[in-house]
Formats: structure tokens, sequence, C-alpha cells
């Protein structure tokens, strides 16, 4: 996959997260990025594009990041999910594996961190 | 951070205002420290010795090293390890103080060794951040009864070192005091569940101050305190209160989790569990953090 046949989807309550991360990630010529401002939207979302990678924070409402994990994971055992979050605690982070996330990033997240993902799915990985 | 500190030793000895304290904040990034309060921090020369090469300096065209020197009041090499090396933060805040005229190098001199034998601090404490004395410093500041002193004062020292990491090294931290209601125009605050029992965290101020906190965060003009301002400021609190929680988790095994944050807008917020206020001055206003039951 060339990187400007990727999308990518962003689940983050807040506004702010979105809009950083996607600013830089529309800036590597991807096709599209697409956003999630809870767990419920980052579901349906997901399943409605299925992204080439999603970046995925805990801590939001209706859903926590860990349960739409598991729910995106039930629907696509392929998904590839990176936690993106700002409470990398030793459970927390147990559980994101467990619930089939593949990386986990803790905020704050550079620009060099996401790139080097988005090339990484670029390969195949 | 000791220059966040020594900033706010001089406020309260009354040896600076809060103005002239938030204008030296802002002029320092220009501020090129000078082998006289280099010398006066290391001990090597008095402010009187340090003025009174000045007056010569101003007679005749040399440079002050080498005047020092010819004087007998330090050896060559003294000085060559004195420019050589990068000078500390705070160091750079007293030296702007003297080029504004706030403190004469006397003040400086003095003010230094208080502020030092005050917090028991030598020379070597001074260089790099030292997180034993840091920690030591602010559980002293902050020292309020029936507050766990070490848990309140490892949340600061990192609210600090988040401050200067993602806002800006120009505040001043002010006098914590107990409260039992915040009553600001804009509140950012968030949930942090332990084992035992909740914390509650919060960022409070006034609509213009906070619009201005959210513009250095984010790296981006903002005019009004919009969504898009609070989810900033919510960010702020969230990364910060993240990375509290990773550290208690690493070094306690204490497991926390965060609630998604809530907004408050020109509502009081009552707490019924000891609460702290800690005003951090910035060169911008004065931003409030609440830390309660932590």
């Amino acid at each position: 996959m060339t990187i400007n046949e990727m999308t990518v989807m962003i689940c983050d309550d807040s506004m702010f997260a979105r809009k950083k991360m996607k600013d830089y990630i529309l800036s590597l010529g991807v096709a599209a990025c697409y956003e999630a401002a809870d767990g419920e939207q980052a579901v349906e979302n997901y399943k409605e594009y299925k992204p080439s990678i999603v970046f995925m924070d805990i801590v939001m409402p209706k859903k926590t990041g860990i349960d739409a994990v598991k729910e995106i994971i039930e629907f696509d055992p392929d998904a590839k999910i990176v936690m993106a979050s700002s409470v990398g605690t030793q459970n927390h982070l147990k559980e994101a594996i467990n619930a089939g996330a593949f990386e986990f990033l803790q905020k704050p997240i550079s620009n060099d961190q996401i790139s080097k993902l988005i090339e990484m799915i670029t390969k195949g990985v | 951070m000791f220059a966040q500190f020594f900033g706010s030793f001089l406020l309260n000895e009354g040896l600076v205002t809060a103005q002239q304290l938030a204008k030296a904040l802002d002029d320092k990034k220009n501020t090129k420290t000078r082998l006289g309060v280099l010398a006066i921090n290391a001990g090597y020369m008095t402010a009187g010795q340090v003025e009174f090469i000045h007056q010569v300096q101003s007679t005749v065209d040399k440079r002050i090293g080498d005047i020092a020197v010819e004087m007998g009041f330090v050896t060559k090499e003294q000085v060559e390890e004195l420019l050589s090396k990068q000078p500390q933060d705070y160091l750079i805040l007293g030296q702007t103080l003297v080029n504004n005229g706030v403190l004469t190098n006397a003040q400086f001199e003095k003010a230094l060794a208080d502020y030092k034998s005050f917090n028991q601090l030598s020379e070597d404490d001074l260089n790099g951040d030292k997180t034993d004395k840091l920690d030591k410093i602010i559980s002293d500041f902050y020292k309020v009864d029936g507050v766990d002193t070490v848990r309140y004062s490892s949340y600061l020292t990192l609210l600090f070192k988040n401050l200067i990491r993602f806002v800006g090294d120009d505040f001043t931290p002010l006098s914590a005091s107990v409260v039992t209601c915040a009553d600001y125009e804009n509140m950012v605050g968030q949930k942090v569940k332990g084992d035992n029992s909740d914390a509650y965290t919060a960022i409070c101020c006034d609509t213009d101050i906070y619009v201005k906190f959210a513009e250095r965060f984010s790296e981006e003009k903002l005019d009004t305190a919009d969504d898009f301002v609070n989810a900033t400021v919510g960010e702020f609190l969230n990364l910060h209160n993240g990375l509290f929680i990773v550290n208690q988790s690493n070094e306690y095994g204490e497991e926390m989790t965060l609630e998604p944050q809530e907004f408050v807008y020109k509502t009081a917020v009552d707490f019924d569990k000891t609460t702290l206020d800690v005003p951090v001055a910035f060169s911008f206003g004065t931003v409030h953090f609440i830390v309660s039951n932590l």
C-alpha cells in the first residue's frame, strides 16, 4: 500500500488532540483522515470506513478506547489499532494489547512516532 | 525549575514586584549572563568588587574579565571556567533583574545567598534539576496541614516540569491556599480515580488568561474561549494527569484511572475534601491549579 492509498482514523475526545494529529497526518499525503470523538463513534466509523490504521485514545465518553478496540477487533481481526493515550500505566497497557491493539503510545505523541507507524503500515507490517 | 522558585522567593521577600518579575521573565530570553553575576554566584567576587570593576571599565577599554584578573580578584582559570559553563536559568533571571535596574549587584548577591541558605542549596544542587532538592523546595513551599505532602509535591513538581515543557518557563509559583470552593470564569476539571479514593484536579482562570494559556499549549492563534480552547486546556490537564498516574504506577505500583474532563463556565464549584489552590503567575496572567483529595 502506498501512502496516498492509506486511510487513517483518529479517535480522541479532545478536539485539540484530533486537530494536531490530523494536521500532521494529512501533511503526509494520506488518502483520507477520519475522526471519532468517543468510543461508540469509533466503532461505527470503523465499520463504515475500514481505515488502514486507527489511533485510539483510552479515556473517552460513552465507551472507553479499550472497549472500542475489542469491538473493532471482533468485527475485523486484522484491524491495525494503535493506542494513543495519556494513561500508559501497566494495567492499561496490558488491557490494550489483550484487546488487540498492536502498539501503545504515551502522550505527548511526536510526529516522528506517527510517521514511523504509518510507514510500517505502507510496508504491510 | 529553580528559576521559577527563585522568582517566587524574590517576590515573597518584597525584593521585586509582580510586575517587575513578569517583565523580567518576558525579557530574559534575550539576556546573556555577564561575568559579574556569574562570579557573584560562584562566590569568586563580591558585589562590591563587581561594582568597582564596572567603574574601572567605564574609564578603560578592557574586558571585565581582564580587569578582574589584573585586580587580583579572580584567576584567569576562574574566568575561563565561569564563561565556559552554560548559565543556569535562575542566573539569567537574576541578570535580567540587574539589567532592568530592579536589583543592584549587592541586592542580587544577598538574595541569592539567602535563597541558597533558606533552602540549604549548594552550588552543585542548583546545577541541573536535581529532583530530590526540587521536591524539598516544593514540599516546603506547599506545606499544608492535613495534606499528604509527598504526593502533592510529586504532583506539583511534575506540573511545573510540564508547564516548562509545554507552556513556557516564564512563570512564578505563588503561595497556595486551602480552599472549599473554586469560583473562576473558566474551569476544566478531571477526576483521577484511585484504588481507595478519588481525587479531583482542575485548571481555572478568567477568560482572557484561559485563551492565552490555550494559545501557548496549542501553538496556534486563538481569540475566543470556544470549544477548541476548552479542548486545548483540557488536553494539557489530561496529559499532565496521565504522566502523573504513569509515574505513580511505575514507582508505587498504584493503578489510577482518569475520567473525561468536564468544562465549567461561570459557575462556582464546591469541594468537601481537602483542596489546594495553587496559583501560578505567568506573564499573561495567573492560572490556578486545583488539587483536591489527592
